[in-house]
């Protein structure tokens, strides 16, 4: 095989990361299966009567396909309709918490690792600490206060505890990084700290937060579903956790209403397990080595 | 000084930041969301306690929390309390100890938890070591990757629901829900503690199962990047038997990155496992937080939040005075630090 020129190597790798991704099974699998199930549920929800909705406007505990596509609850709601609208209030939850979480993390991992010293030994304790205790227990303490949370509340809450993981990954990231060349450069060229972090650091960082953003996404949509069958989830708007909080609460399983609380629980399954794949085909695609092991 | 002190020295200092920080946003917390939620939970303590004197009661909590003195006075009567095991006087049950309500209920959960951490973190351990030594020699047991891999990402309750309905409702084998019958004579005898068994079988199995599908997959995966190492291909030439490179050589090493993961995950097990019990309505802190979330009962809520804070706190310190059994290298050169 002939020797490729430097030049040409560097600029595959460039048009790289996206290309890469494309052609990554794990990746385009999980991505497809969580797009199906956005997809079907928002287009759906654009064909649906409002009033159709509220409770009651079907006969309460039908079985799947005797008028209603997957069967309706103790108060008369459709499963179906149900679940276009709580597949995308999940993901809006998972989307909004994890920009949050991965936004404040990264920051404050940037912060701690640049600056070192005194800064950083103050934040790398509170990322200890804060990684050590579980986020649920202050999360529980919150959404128990906020009366009435509704679905971005919700989300902005559980983004505000989602720093820690982010924040120590990024901190490790920039102590290695800072120590290379064009960092060094930068300084002695009279850029400042800032300037360094933006213009010089996050640009190395931006493929990697990806694979975190899935990461936190799902522990988001994690965190929702435990909050809300906890009976802290949004009341008054459906979620995937909401809907297992009310079948629980209207004792579905004992009923033998299984339809009602196996269709958010299938749900869930597969926006865990597709999240997950597209993580994966993320860390592979970022991280080489790991394509090896297979 | 001694590396061995010096390490748990570092640990145990790490231990007291996370209860001083913990407790301290615990503090902070009702104070600083918006909408007066503590002149709400005393409305509510009114309410509930209407029938009987309420008055006295929220009385009492204010000269014990002295919530009309300044913040940092709050602050510092908050720790005492705390000090002293006072977590505050529940709304629901008037005029209960929260504290003593939750130390009947946290046997339950730590019994739960002890028990299927260990068996599944030792059985993941174990069998992702076999299966990431024989790579693609293994054989029809590499079907339990894409298993575990499923088991992984489902979350603990999702598996409790599935349990549930095969296993108590469908054929009903074990008991929907508690963790001993009713009207069960709790004791030390035969029966008993068949009978707990018995009830702790489905909830147990959901978070075996569902942590046992990590542990096997990072051990595996430990493994498979520790086969390459020289020290293992130098055991390999000098003719060493292969059991005893797996089990001296690579397993040993796995351990110490396996035992970290123990500490790092606790939070999440433990966060998991509560909503666990809600759906088996098994008595533990978890159940008891539910039920204190229906009742709009705070100061339970937040003792159990506590509680739970502390125990993991202390699990972690514990895991961690452990890792100088396992790696030698900290005993005889101090300690590498976080």
């Amino acid at each position: 095989m002939a020797v490729a020129p430097v030049q040409d190597v560097v600029l595959d790798s460039r048009k790289g990361i996206l290309w890469d991704l494309a052609r990554n099974p794990k990746f385009v699998f999980g991505g497809s299966v969580f797009m199906a199930l956005l997809l079907t549920a928002l287009i759906a929800s654009l064909f649906i009567d409002p009033a159709l909705r509220r409770s009651g406007s079907f006969e309460p505990r039908l079985p799947p396909g005797q008028g209603t596509l997957m069967g309706t609850t103790s108060l008369g709601q459709s499963v179906a309709i149900q679940l276009t609208e709580a597949i995308p209030n999940s993901v809006l939850v998972g989307l909004i918490a994890a920009a949050v979480g991965t936004v404040l993390g990264a920051l404050i991992g940037f912060v701690s690792g640049y600056f070192g010293g005194k800064v950083d030994a103050l934040l790398r304790m509170l990322i200890d600490v804060f990684l050590s205790v579980p986020s649920l227990l202050f999360l529980i303490l919150i959404a128990a206060l906020v009366r009435n949370v509704n679905v971005i509340s919700m989300a902005l809450i559980i983004g505000a505890f989602a720093w820690p993981s982010p924040a120590r990954q990024v901190r490790a990231q920039v102590l290695s990084l800072k120590e290379r060349g064009f960092v060094q450069v930068a300084r002695l060229s009279g850029m400042n700290g800032m300037e360094i972090i933006f213009l010089e650091l996050m640009p190395h960082m931006f493929q990697w937060l990806g694979a975190n953003f899935v990461n936190a996404f799902i522990a988001a949509v994690l965190a929702e579903s435990g909050l809300s069958i906890l009976g802290l989830g949004p009341q008054r708007e459906m979620t995937l956790g909401m809907m297992i909080y009310w079948a629980l609460s209207y004792s579905a399983i004992f009923q033998n209403l299984w339809w009602w609380w196996l269709a958010p629980v299938i749900s869930l399954m597969a926006l865990f397990l597709s999240l997950y794949l597209v993580h994966i085909g993320f860390d592979e695609v970022s991280n080489p080595r790991l394509r090896a092991e297979g | 000084m001694n590396p061995y002190v010096r390490f748990i020295g570092q640990r145990f200092i790490l231990f007291l930041e996370t209860i001083f920080i913990s407790m301290t946003v615990v503090f902070f917390v009702p104070r600083l969301v918006p909408g007066d939620p503590m002149g709400a939970i005393f409305t509510n303590m009114a309410s509930v306690g209407g029938s009987m004197n309420a008055q006295a009661m929220v009385a009492e909590y204010r000269v014990r929390f002295g919530l009309d003195q300044p913040l940092w006075a709050q602050y510092v009567s908050y720790w005492r309390e705390l000090a002293r095991g006072n977590l505050g006087i529940s709304i629901s049950a008037f005029p209960a100890e929260v504290t003593g309500m939750l130390m009947s209920a946290l046997p339950w959960t730590v019994g739960l938890l002890l028990v299927t951490t260990l068996i599944s973190w030792t059985l993941g351990s174990v069998i992702g070591a076999v299966i990431g030594w024989r790579g693609r020699k293994a054989g029809a047991m590499r079907l339990l990757v894409p298993i575990a891999l499923v088991l992984y990402t489902t979350p603990y309750y999702i598996l409790a629901l599935i349990l549930v309905f095969v296993f108590a409702y469908l054929w009903p084998i074990f008991p929907l829900s508690g963790a001993y019958s009713v009207g069960a004579r709790p004791g030390f005898n035969v029966d008993f503690i068949l009978d707990v068994l018995h009830h702790a079988v489905l909830p147990a199995l959901s978070i075996l199962l569902v942590s046992l599908g990590w542990w096997f997959l990072s051990m595996r995966s430990l493994i498979i990047s520790l086969k390459g190492e020289d020290y293992i291909l130098n055991a390999e030439a000098m003719g060493i038997k292969e059991q005893r490179i797996l089990w001296g050589y690579a397993y040993r090493n796995a351990l110490l990155p396996q035992t970290t993961g123990l500490a790092i995950s606790l939070g999440h097990i433990v966060g998991g496992a509560l909503i666990t019990e809600v759906i088996f309505a098994y008595p533990g802190i978890g159940y008891r937080i539910y039920n204190a979330i229906k009742s709009l009962d705070y100061p339970l809520i937040q003792g159990g939040v506590l509680l739970i804070i502390i125990s993991v706190a202390l699990a972690n310190f514990l895991i961690d005075s452990a890792y100088p059994l396992i790696d030698p290298r900290i005993r005889y050169e101090g300690s590498g630090g976080s």
